[in-house]
């Protein structure tokens, strides 16, 4: 006669028989919010379809039981158990395998077991709320078919030793297989894995307790299983991965040994039994198995040597590559991998024939996949700009088959347009055919005088990815330039990018110039200084055709398609306008904060005792050359935040934990990427010496003169040798606060002094410059701002040195998060910032410290450094120093100031033109 | 008076002999050449939509033909014949009843659905479908037990209904159901009470294209049986393709057994969908892992528009497929669906007597 072994026999679409040939069940832990931040998160951020992924992760991977938890004070778990669920139910390769519905809500459990078609398991019930309780919990479980997991509680609470391990369990066995009558090899119990080496000592025999109880069950208790949450062993060792792992597989071993049918585990996170190295083994078997009274702290002693390490890395997934070339391009654009991109392509060409067919086909709806998803939030920048490398590099490859048979393609282009329109010119149905399906052409530079293009860069491959065909002109470039090669392109928008406040006055003049040629083409104008407000009052005005302001690259996508869309064009710049009307109104009748006269505002100035105070005073004068300065040092000095606001990844990073504060937890996760990422190149950039940085710092004498500073040649002070000019604020303020201007902060008369620097780092515009070559814009990018990141660290060491060099400081006094936050004494202004935002000083400051010659940072027509990661200021040491802003500077004040200067009203007008409270 | 019972009775003689099922109620009823107007009857004649394709209000308004189908299948041989109720639900007969949301630029959704098995109409109709159903099988199978000395059963046919709970109508919207568990299991508990009432032995989930749907029966069936402190013997039968999963929620054969086992019913197996050619594969597979017994009702053949009963299959090939299962050990109940007439049934009993019916295997 036949026989079936009796088992726990699960299923989902497809049936599970943990037999006694079965080894391990491994239930997947990683779609439950409780065990996995990574799947909170995106639960939380909506981000379902990457959740269902990290699911599918798991059944490759292999696990036999897949555990859902939704238990998140966030997240409304009955709700989301359902809706999951039923998603689940929808991809066949997941749907296959049983699930383990988990919660601590009876609720939950319930609506979760309505979902499943297939037998699960229900994880948990307890004898916590006494026997009525759990027998009609058991009841309704068995009436939807499910298997249990039965927690070792009773009334009085969680079982730790052995002895109330194996009472509660026996007590709960008998209930159900004698009262409700449930199938025994449906009741998987969980003893409870606690925590060991925690260092206290009731809890050193927590695992043998755990394993002992086990061995137990399986001898008493015929036919129930044991399971349990194999990471919280481990848990005094977080952040301690290679310990953690060599734990896990070391608990599984013996707990395995004594009976134990399965574990909520993660799979990536196990060590090969065999393969953790002996002396570990050795030390992390002593803790678990309760062995010696100092296996705690020798365990702890040799952890210390793995500390930080990553452990076992999760193995790359190449099924993808099984797929049809299609979806090959699709997955690798959409993953921004680019290992296989040529051979795909050479396959696609084979595929569709003619190139062209290959990139309009799978390689511009592959991208037009990452458009969606980027619009939708659902892709960040720097996965965006990932996938357009893969794209360029595709592209790339395509290139010498597309000149190829440019020639003859186009002539039937042509041919077949003219076909199509009789009235069509010669000129306009070539001009037509090049431009194929592309969106639109659009022109994009960084203005005469500014250097900075990151930005610029982002916006120009963020529109490429959306079908536009982008050119982008660099920067440094004369509107002359940009005009002439809008007409030879017949571009369709020209968008104009600039860092620097000089910059929004030649945007002024490139709109001015469009007018006078009588141009027609939207004009986009973004960057750091531009604004809504100032493109309608200041640009807009001077031009007929469309000026847009656009806040950052996701915003450029839609403003582009709106204006080049011949629905939507109309109503859409109508409504721009009408927006720009408004503030012009608003700014021209709107209430104008109160000033003071220049004279009112220095009667307003700060008192500083400078009679009671005793400047200190610097251990040398004159300018010192820092001429190559190491990156490494550079590296704990780097502020991240305004690294990720590059990347449009918006939030405040936490240098501790090494992960961005911010809403959107999916942004968080993709800075967690990026932030590696960067490692990887500092490291590279470090290791192959691609950059250099080179400053200069110094020292003066110097006393204040009224509303100048006046650097003297020597400390007899008798001769000038220049002069710093500053402004005042001359806003009225409440309360009687002063108005401020940098030089309230030296001394008059005395021996006081203030300090210069100029740093810069060299070589990222070739090594940009490469990357861009080999079709890599995210190198590009990440170069450039990296490159950022350590013009700013390297500020921020000088100024730490400087300070100590002054002596206010002492070398060790102040932490790395201190001096991010400008926890110190002094400040270091820049120049064309808000304190003083005139950019003419710059040659001064250059000047005084020999600057040009010393880093090789020079000053453009616009005084913006070159190269762009350049950053210079002046040094205050006085306790009450503190940054500020100019704002609606007047008329009497700007007269003043161009008469210390020996310059032109109208000059300092135009350097100044942004915070004028004036109509000049 | 509470239902008897007959567990007992009907397992000592599937251990003697493999029971004979029906045959098709739906393609038998075609046979009688029924117009609209029979369908109707004067209770229905203003109904808005066609009913000729609703068989079972047949029960209502043609009790005399539901009756003779069940006659002329129990003469032929058959142990257990179904009710008429494969579509007596208020869920199924809201697609006869209601106005399609579609048609108006609505859709189909819970909403809809609390309507359905809230609406007074359709509660009572499916209620009197089952209960009129449930007599109807029985009275014709106790006369010919009388007269024959063979004792014949009454199950209650439990469909599949309209609507999943496992797969979404919105390929845009895969989390998307029509309706909920408790939906489903509320219009089946429906069911199962009238279905009783009306007096037949056995509870048949069957033609189970959504195992998840069979589960909100299954719970139906329980929770009625909890509420009366009684307990009827069960069969469940599955509807597979020719992969051998269930149509719409593509469970397979023995992830299907693994999901109902707890249920101990009296037989699980296969019906509809395939022919017993097809089927095979899947019959030994369950035949392997089940511990209940094992049916099988498979269509006469594939649908052939040109043969009289509309299917493949005649009766002699019929009768050769099921008693080669038989040979082989595979069945303990054995029948058709559609496409197999009186005559059909009448081969396959034929065919399965000169064969022992399969041996449970132990354990489980």
């Amino acid at each position: 006669m036949k026989t079936i072994q009796p088992a726990l026999r699960l299923s989902g679409t497809e049936a599970y028989n943990h037999t006694s040939d079965k080894r391990f069940l491994m239930i997947g832990e990683r779609a439950n919010v409780a065990g996995s931040p990574r799947f909170a998160k995106l639960v939380r951020a909506g981000d379902l379809e990457a959740a269902v992924e990290i699911v599918r992760q798991q059944v490759d991977n292999g696990a036999n039981v897949i555990d859902i938890c939704f238990d998140d004070g966030l997240i409304d778990g009955e709700q989301m158990m359902v809706h999951f669920l039923q998603l689940l139910q929808g991809e066949p390769d997941i749907a296959k395998v049983p699930f383990m519905v988990d919660s601590s809500k009876w609720e939950i459990l319930e609506a979760g077991l309505k979902c499943l078609q297939g037998k699960g398991i229900v994880n948990s019930i307890s004898l916590k709320e006494g026997d009525e309780l759990f027998k009609e919990r058991a009841r309704h479980i068995m009436r939807y078919g499910a298997a249990v997991v039965v927690m070792a509680f009773d009334e009085d609470g969680q079982a730790a030793t052995y002895e109330d391990k194996t009472r509660i369990c026996e007590r709960a066995y008998r209930i159900l297989v004698d009262e409700v009558g449930f199938n025994p090899h449906d009741i998987i119990f969980d003893p409870n894995i606690l925590t060991v080496a925690t260092g206290i000592e009731e809890h050193n025999n927590y695992a043998l307790d755990f394993i002992n109880a086990t061995r137990w069950i399986k001898e008493n208790l015929p036919g129930a299983m044991v399971s349990g949450g194999v990471s919280n062993i481990s848990f005094s060792f977080r952040g301690n991965n290679v310990v953690r792992e060599a734990m896990h597989s070391a608990f599984l071993y013996h707990a395995g040994k004594a009976g134990m049918d399965m574990g909520i585990v993660n799979a990536g996170m196990l060590e090969v039994y065999d393969e953790i190295p002996k002396d570990l083994l050795e030390r992390v078997e002593d803790v678990l198995l309760n062995k010696r009274e100092d296996a705690t702290e020798r365990l702890l002693e040799l952890a210390e040597r793995f500390k930080g390490k990553g452990g076992k890395k999760i193995e790359e997934d190449l099924s993808w590559r099984e797929d049809t070339v299609d979806k090959r391009l699709e997955h690798a654009l959409l993953k921004g991998i680019d290992k296989f991109i040529d051979e795909d392509t050479e396959a696609a060409l084979a595929k569709y024939g003619r190139p062209l067919k290959v990139i309009e086909g799978p390689l511009m709806d592959g991208m037009g996949v990452v458009g969606d998803l980027f619009g939708a939030g659902k892709m960040f920048l720097p996965q965006v700009v990932k996938s357009a490398r893969v794209m360029k590099k595709a592209v790339a490859w395509l290139t010498p088959f597309m000149e190829e048979e440019k020639a003859e393609n186009m002539a039937a282009d042509v041919a077949a347009l003219k076909a199509e329109d009789p009235g069509l010119t010669d000129e306009e149905a070539r001009r037509r055919a090049e431009r194929g399906r592309s969106a639109g052409r659009f022109l994009i530079a960084t203005v005469k005088g500014d250097v900075h293009d990151i930005g610029k860069n982002i916006v120009g491959v963020v529109l490429s990815c959306n079908g536009f065909e982008v050119t982008d002109m660099g920067v440094m470039v004369p509107c002359e330039k940009i005009l002439d090669k809008a007409a030879e392109i017949g571009a369709d928008v020209i968008g104009l990018s600039g860092l620097i406040t000089p910059s929004l006055d030649e945007m002024v003049h490139v709109a001015k110039e469009m007018e006078r040629r009588g141009m027609k083409v939207p004009l986009l104008v973004g960057g750091a200084t531009t604004s809504a407000a100032h493109t309608a009052i200041k640009i807009a005005e001077h031009y007929s055709g469309a000026v847009m302001h656009v806040l950052d690259a996701s915003r450029s996508v839609p403003v582009t398609t709106s204006l080049l869309s011949a629905e939507q064009n109309e109503g859409f710049v109508r409504e721009n306008r009408e927006k720009q009307e408004k503030i012009r109104r608003s700014f021209a009748g709107g209430a104008k904060r109160e000033t003071l006269t220049l004279e009112e505002a220095r009667a307003a100035a700060p008192k500083i005792d400078w009679a009671g105070y005793e400047p200190p005073v610097p251990s040398f004068t004159g300018a010192r050359v820092v001429d190559d300065q190491g990156l490494e040092e550079l590296v704990e000095y780097i502020d991240w935040s305004p690294f990720f606001h590059a990347w449009e990844l918006r939030g405040v990073w936490d240098r501790e934990k090494k992960e961005l504060r911010t809403k959107n937890a999916a942004g968080a996760e993709e800075a967690a990427k990026l932030y590696e990422e960067a490692l990887g190149w500092i490291e590279r950039i470090i290791s192959d010496g691609r950059m250099k940085a080179k400053g200069v710092y110094g020292f003066y004498p110097a006393n204040a003169d009224g509303d100048d500073i006046i650097v003297w040649a020597d400390d007899s002070r008798s001769e000038e040798a220049t002069r710093f000019h500053t402004l005042r604020q001359q806003v009225k303020k409440d309360g009687g606060k002063p108005n401020a201007a940098l030089s309230d902060w030296v001394a008059p008369v005395g021996r006081d002094f203030v300090g210069g620097f100029v740093v810069g780092i060299h070589g990222a515009d070739e090594y940009a410059a490469e990357l861009e070559a080999e079709h890599d814009p995210f190198g590009s990018i990440m170069v450039k701002a990296i490159a950022d990141r350590f013009a700013e660290a390297f500020a921020e060491l000088l100024h730490h040195r400087a300070r100590v060099e002054w002596g206010y400081e002492t070398e060790e006094e102040l932490t790395q998060a201190q001096l991010i936050h400008e926890n110190y004494r002094g400040i270091r202004p820049a120049p064309g910032y808000p304190a003083q935002p005139d950019h003419t000083e710059k040659p001064v400051l250059f000047e005084l410290l020999g600057a040009e010659s010393a880093t090789e940072v020079v000053l453009t027509e616009s005084c913006a450094m070159h190269p762009g990661a350049a950053v210079c200021g002046l040094y205050f040491s006085h306790p009450e120093s503190h940054y500020f802003a100019i704002s609606e500077l007047q008329k009497d004040q700007v007269e003043d100031y161009a008469r210390r200067k020996g310059m032109a009203v109208e000059d300092a007008e135009r350097w100044l033109g942004h915070w004028l409270g004036y109509q000049a | 008076m509470p239902q008897l019972d007959r567990t007992e009775e009907l397992k000592a003689a599937l251990a003697e002999r493999i029971l004979v099922l029906d045959g098709a109620m739906g393609t038998t009823i075609r046979t009688y050449g029924l117009t609209e107007a029979d369908a109707r009857g004067e209770r229905f004649k203003d109904s808005a939509k066609d009913l000729l394709n609703n068989g079972d209000i047949l029960s209502l308004t043609r009790p005399d033909v539901i009756a003779d189908i069940h006659r002329r299948f129990y003469e032929a041989g058959s142990d257990i014949c179904e009710t008429n109720t494969f579509s007596a639900t208020s869920i199924a007969q809201s697609e006869f009843f209601m106005e399609d949301p579609r048609e108006t630029g609505g859709r189909k959704d819970p909403e809809f659905f609390q309507q359905v098995i809230e609406n007074p109409f359709l509660v009572d109709l499916a209620r009197e479908m089952n209960l009129e159903s449930s007599r109807i099988c029985r009275e014709v199978a106790d006369r010919i037990s009388e007269e024959t000395g063979r004792p014949r059963y009454v199950a209650g046919a439990i469909g599949p209904l309209t609507v999943s709970l496992t797969n979404s109508p919105d390929a845009e919207d895969p989390a998307f159901r029509v309706v909920t568990f408790d939906q489903v299991l509320t219009a089946y508990k429906q069911q199962v009470e009238a279905l009783i009432d009306g007096g037949c032995d056995i509870l048949m989930i069957e033609t189970v294209f959504d195992s998840l749907n069979a589960k909100a029966a299954a719970v139906a069936v329980q929770e009625v049986f909890d509420e009366r402190e009684m307990r009827l013997p069960l069969i469940l039968s599955a509807a597979v393709g020719r992969g051998g999963e269930t149509m719409i929620s593509a469970q397979k054969v023995e992830a299907f057994w693994n999901a109902f086992a707890h249920l101990k019913p009296l037989a699980v197996g296969l019906n509809c969908s395939l022919g017993p050619d097809l089927m095979r594969p899947f019959l030994e597979e369950l035949s392997e892992c089940a511990t209940a017994h094992v049916s099988c009702y498979p269509n006469a053949g594939l649908p052939n528009p040109l043969a009289p009963t509309g299917f493949d299959l005649e009766p002699r090939h019929m009768e050769e497929f099921m008693e080669g299962f038989a040979r082989e050990g595979l069945l303990n109940l054995a029948g058709g669906c559609c496409g197999n007439t009186p005559e059909h049934i009448a081969a396959i009993a034929n065919g399965v007597a000169r064969h022992k019916p399969r041996v449970l295997p132990v354990g489980g």
